[in-house]
């Protein structure tokens, strides 16, 4: 029998919450993490089924200072997995959480902050991208009467549509903690 | 003290109020979390995000400041800016109690 197996599973930007199931998911189905790397590609190793759950934190902050980062969520019983396109990998047992679910984020404010941290890092290239390239391409196919042209344009159009969804599935989830917070 | 410091912090979150309280002395982050979950009974448990999160923001505010490092731990302290804002939210706090009784 396989002892290894890889998977290539896709999650866009705003989805960490999904990636984050999907790992847990795994390791209850006995096949643990070992790293993503590449485009997307997950490895796993067969072990014993055990619930663990994963957690994704996306902080700049702590690039400059990542051994002291790592410690304090090891002191807290986090281990540190890796790095992946600035997004760090942590996982603890649930059997080590005393009967309560436990998060590396407990309160809504630094949900937000988290958040917040992935729209500035990795968000706003892509409205920049968005707004600068894939607009303005759009307008400018779309005056030439050529087969190729026309072949641009839609093109652009699918990006267009790709990333608007993108940037609803951000919205949504953000709109929802940021009304949470300032409800009165 | 600026307004952006009062807007920012007052009201303050718990995990803020606790890391203010624990750092009127000197301490890492670990430090922090257990002492809260003495004080708390166990009720408080920080988690790792969410205290890093809010100790880089609290440095960069100025609100506690860092001392030095110890086997890979930062230690940080309170500083005046801090003590004066833990102050305040002590007052917001002991005036929202003082209410509470009063309207029992």
């Amino acid at each position: 029998m396989k002892n290894e197996k890889t998977e290539i599973k896709y999650f866009s930007i705003p989805q960490w919450k999904e990636e984050e199931t999907y790992l847990r998911e795994q390791h209850k189905n006995g096949w643990k993490f070992v790293e993503v790397n590449g485009f997307c590609v997950y490895h796993f190793q067969k072990c014993d089924p055990e619930d663990v759950v994963y957690q994704l934190d996306y902080n700049p902050d702590s690039v400059s200072q990542k051994s002291e980062y790592i410690q304090m969520f090891n002191d807290c019983g986090w281990e540190y997995l890796q790095n992946y396109v600035g997004y760090s990998y942590f996982r603890k047992a649930a059997s080590e959480m005393n009967g309560t679910e436990e998060a590396i984020f407990c309160d809504d404010a630094s949900r937000l902050d988290m958040m917040k941290r992935v729209f500035s890092g990795r968000m706003l290239p892509l409205l920049g991208i968005f707004f600068l390239i894939i607009i303005p391409q759009i307008m400018l196919q779309s005056r030439i009467d050529d087969p190729f042209n026309h072949g641009l344009m839609i093109f652009f159009c699918v990006m267009f549509l790709f990333y608007l969804a993108m940037f609803v599935s951000f919205a949504i989830p953000f709109w929802k903690y940021y009304r949470s917070l300032h409800k009165i | 003290m600026d307004s952006h410091i009062k807007k920012v912090y007052i009201p303050m979150t718990e995990t803020g109020f606790y890391i203010l309280l624990c750092l009127r002395e000197e301490a890492h982050g670990y430090r922090i979390v257990k002492k809260t979950e003495q004080l708390t009974n166990g009720e408080i448990k920080i988690s790792p995000g969410t205290l890093y999160g809010s100790l880089s923001k609290m440095e960069k505010d100025g609100l506690i400041s860092f001392i030095r490092e110890e086997e890979k731990r930062k230690i940080y302290c309170i500083t005046d800016l801090g003590t004066q804002v833990l102050e305040l939210e002590m007052k917001r706090i002991e005036r929202l109690y003082k209410s509470m009784m009063e309207a029992k």
